[in-house]
């Protein structure tokens, strides 16, 4: 699911609208932007109408003129396109729904047509699409309730208060004393401590169990069945123990389930900090799934790479971004997808070439077999880990590159060769993993730059030689980068 | 005046003798929905130990008592509505609706020991005896039965165990955390007492989750979260929750469904307190208000209630969750914070065990003591007694010393009786380290 699928065809054709206008430096022409949005200049005319309805509240901070034959946008320093999305997320139907769901946990068709002021057709009509979307969660809105395993109806309202509600809105809301306390309650018993970052996504991870800790019906079919090999797991005994011991202050029979929740949550999402993941894996049962499957990972990145030996930070924290993306793929079902998959997977590919991407779809693999997940086309959750893979593998790649040395040996007046040499180490400053300076032949280099092309390339040693055909000329600078690039893989 | 108050157990009854203390010429009416009052919650523990012949004698109080002050009795009268804009609320009695009008209302109306979460412990071969109802059905099946499996290793369900083994029965008992009486005690605390159990043959089933209970012909299978127990019977001896689906959103509850209170014990509604089982009080465990249903709570609620009545005079100085009791030959008691539920206050908590005999005649008992307490400011946060001597009414000592925010060093000094039957050359709670006469483990 997107965050867009919350919005209106024409709501998401403004938001990309503007989005053009910060992807071309905040101008375009109004014929390039029916182009870009593939519409009718008529159409185009009312989008920007109603973009700029909606943005009136803002005016001061963020504005587009269309008057003139360019479409102009501008905005505050401290205004983001992130917030021209709050803007518009605020206002939808669907969000509304869900966090009239999320309050009430149920809701009459009465009720909520006239707290939402639409009619019963357009309100059903709204929760048939999100229904089409919640299906990847594996959750539905039926009979005036959200039905599904419990697990999943949780991790579901996470994603959707960690990414699409507002944040300082619902932050405020959640400045909720008794959270406070079970965070503090959570810390202390299971002996951690938290970033900042951490603790506010546990913080909103509470702020729903305390808000679905009393709900009826609840299944955890499912869930006990994933639990299964965790059930002797010291760290779920220990978050068992504090659950059970919280809720006995309290008029509240809980289930042992609850705590089940919460053990999930720990693992999948980054709220430990590295050092007490890695305490946690030093007792963590290494025949469980999760860990079983970290561990193959680890092993097959090292084959794969021929690594003899692996740091062992870098090793611990792979084991710690690994556990996330197995735990996500052996408990959840469905993802929010808050970056665009294509675009990042661009970026990703001309970021760190296509041998990584490949080999990161054969980990992905591996794992999704592993865990015998049949993959299906609607849950994106498989689909985004693709792009963590990724990542790990250039932190991986980045660690493990050692350093190379580029000299360079211009054969030309002196008074030349110290000017260029001085641009062509500012221009090759961007390349990571490299050491640029001015050859000197007593040194050994990894690559050397001449513009001269000699016969004899022994006087530069086991170094590869590029000649330059002409100094600074961007077939140059590509045909480095490449070289720079195989050299460090 | 017209005072209403909804049930006549302890608060309740405890508001209304209160009330009329208070305000002579008021008009209170006390709504039981059971058809008799007074009666002492759990009751057949008493006639268990042979404490009494009958269930009848378990009373704390007679109708008589109440009308002698004027207090109006409404027994087998079931409050189905209130209606707090009008002053006005609705009770069956004898299949009939009747409203009855009010100025005041108190809330009493207490709790019970049910599950939504076991399957089929809404049986009735599942006992429940904190009514008298359920007493006198508890107790001619127990009789019947040679198995008896207790679900809940609190207080409630402790006593039972004891009790029935007493009486000859073989009994299994499921806990869900690893030790039983985990509220009041901690687990080192406890563990001659749960070894004590063992000993008498008590199956203990220690971090086990009773999913459900099914009937099998004339016996019952409970099953756990891994195997399950047949049983001739089976207690449910969990929490008690309150039950107040007859406010129907007219006042405001905590997420936990009970009555939201200020410290005078108003409700949302200026006109309507609440006391009791029905409400969450302040603890002296962190700032959190907490579910602490005790007797000793629901008593001191409803007396501070009747006092704000009118006008807020008093406010509700919080619980300690001080318990005692006794069960498998030792005498245990505890008030305050223990050093397990200190994980969840804010304080830096220093602790201290001792071991101390009971009294300075030779083969005196000795009596384990634990003391938690603010290694800052040194003062008294929780303390636990276990001992084989009767030591119970000691740890009302030490509840006054937490409440009146007492020091290490202030119970080194405190003034007592010396009596060679009776104390030690120090008092028990007298927290000085003798080294020949007390062996102290420094713990914090």
């Amino acid at each position: 699911m997107k965050v867009e699928n919350f919005l209106e065809k024409h709501e998401i054709r403004e938001v990309n609208l503007v989005k053009k206008l910060v992807l071309n430096g905040g101008e375009v022409s109004h014929n390039d932007m029916v182009d870009y949005l593939d519409v009718s200049r008529a159409s185009l005319d009312k989008d920007l109408a109603s973009l700029a309805y909606r943005l009136e509240p803002f005016k001061e901070s963020v504005r587009v003129d269309f008057d003139g034959p360019m479409i102009t946008l501008f905005m505050s320093n401290e205004f983001s396109l992130a917030q021209i999305y709050q803007v518009y997320l605020k206002e939808s139907v669907k969000v509304k729904i869900i966090s009239y769901l999320y309050r009430h946990q149920e809701f009459s068709i009465v009720q909520l047509t006239q707290k939402l002021m639409i009619s019963e057709s357009s309100l059903f009509r709204k929760i048939k699409e999100l229904n089409d979307y919640l299906k990847e969660f594996q959750i539905k809105i039926r009979n005036g309730r959200l039905q599904g395993e419990e697990l999943q109806i949780r991790y579901f309202y996470y994603q959707f208060y960690w990414y699409v509600s507002d944040k300082p809105t619902s932050a405020a809301k959640k400045n909720d004393d008794q959270v406070a306390k079970l965070l503090q309650a959570t810390t202390n018993f299971m002996g951690i401590n938290l970033e900042p970052d951490g603790k506010e996504r546990l913080k909103v991870w509470l702020h729903i169990s305390k808000n679905r800790v009393n709900s009826k019906k609840k299944i955890y079919k499912e869930l006990r069945r994933l639990m299964e090999p965790y059930m002797e797991d010291h760290f779920y005994q220990k978050m068992r123990s504090m659950v059970l011991r919280y809720f006995s202050r309290y008029s509240i029979e809980v289930d042992e389930e609850e705590a089940m929740l919460h053990f999930v949550f720990m693992l999948a999402f980054p709220v430990l900090t590295e050092h007490d993941f890695h305490e946690y894996t030093l007792l963590r049962a290494r025949r469980a799934p999760i860990a079983t499957i970290d561990t193959y990972v680890v092993e097959t990145i090292i084959i794969h790479y021929n690594f003899r030996r692996l740091p062992y930070m870098l090793e611990r924290e792979m084991f710690y971004y690994l556990s996330q993306i197995h735990a996500k793929m052996y408990f959840l079902k469905g993802a929010m997808e808050v970056y665009e998959y294509d675009t990042i997977l661009s970026k990703e590919k001309q970021f760190t070439g296509k041998d990584l991407v490949s080999f990161a779809e054969q980990l992905r693999m591996i794992s999704i077999g592993k865990f015998e997940i049949e993959e299906s086309t609607e849950d994106s959750l498989l689909k985004m880990e693709l792009l963590k893979y990724i990542s790990l593998l250039a932190i991986v790649t980045f660690s493990m590159t050692k350093i190379k040395k580029v000299g360079i040996d211009l054969k030309m007046e002196t008074i030349y060769t110290e000017a260029l040499n001085h641009l062509l180490i500012l221009n090759m400053r961007h390349i990571n993993g490299i050491h640029v300076e001015k050859y000197q032949p007593k040194k050994d280099y990894d690559l050397v730059l001449t513009n001269a092309a000699i016969k004899d390339n022994s006087a530069y040693g086991k170094a590869e030689v590029y000649v330059l055909s002409e100094i600074l000329s961007p077939f140059d600078m590509k045909n480095i980068q490449n070289i720079i690039q195989n050299l460090t893989l | 005046m017209k005072v209403a108050i909804i049930g006549a157990s302890f608060a309740g009854v405890t508001a209304a003798l209160e009330v009329r203390k208070h305000h002579p010429n008021a008009e209170i009416s006390l709504l039981e929905k059971q058809p008799q009052l007074g009666y002492i919650p759990n009751g057949l523990h008493l006639y268990l130990d042979k404490k009494i012949d009958s269930l009848s004698q378990a009373y704390f109080i007679k109708e008589a008592d109440l009308e002698q002050r004027r207090i109006k009795i409404l027994l087998e009268s079931t409050v189905e509505k209130v209606d707090t804009a009008n002053h006005q609320l609705t009770y069956r009695h004898d299949n009939e609706a009747i409203t009855l009008e009010y100025d005041k209302l108190i809330i009493a109306t207490g709790s019970s020991q049910l599950s939504h979460k076991i399957e089929g412990s809404d049986s009735d071969r599942v006992l429940k005896y904190k009514r008298l109802k359920g007493a006198e059905d508890a107790l001619e099946t127990l009789q019947a039965s040679q198995h008896v499996t207790i679900i809940g290793g609190g207080q409630i369900g402790v006593e039972a165990a004891d009790l029935l083994t007493k009486n000859g029965k073989q009994v299994a008992l499921v806990e869900n955390m690893d030790y039983v009486l985990f509220k009041y005690f901690d687990k080192d605390m406890i563990q001659p007492i749960q070894e004590e159990m063992q000993e008498a043959g008590v199956a203990l089933y220690m971090n086990q989750t009773v999913s459900s209970i099914k009937e099998a012909g004339d016996k019952l299978e409970i099953q756990l979260g891994s195997g399950s127990i047949e049983s001739d019977t089976a207690i449910l001896a969990v929490n008690v929750r309150p039950d107040l689906s007859f406010l129907d959103g007219q006042i405001d509850l905590h997420m936990d469904h009970t009555i939201a209170v200020d410290e005078y014990l108003r409700t949302s509604h200026p006109d309507v307190l609440a006391v009791g089982d029905c409400i969450q009080l302040p603890s002296c465990m962190g700032e959190e208000a907490m579910y602490i249903p005790l007797v000793n709570n629901a008593v001191r609620t409803g007396i501070v209630a009747a006092a704000n009545l009118v006008k807020p005079a008093q406010t509700f100085n919080g619980s300690l969750r001080t318990i005692g009791t006794s069960a498998f030959g030792y005498h245990i008691a505890s008030t305050g914070m223990t050093e397990s539920d200190s994980l969840f206050s804010d304080y830096p908590i220093g602790v201290k065990r001792q071991i101390v005999p009971a009294n300075s005649l030779p083969f005196a008992e000795e009596v384990l003591i634990k003391y938690v307490y603010n290694e800052e400011t040194r003062e008294l946060l929780g303390a636990q007694l276990v001992s084989k001597a009767d030591v119970l009414e000691k740890i009302n000592t030490l509840a006054l010393a937490i409440q009146t925010n007492q020091t290490l060093e202030d119970l080194s000094q405190k003034e007592f009786f010396f009596h060679p039957t009776f104390t030690n050359t120090i008092e028990t709670t007298n927290l000085v380290a003798w080294p020949h006469i007390r062996r102290d483990t420094d713990e914090s």
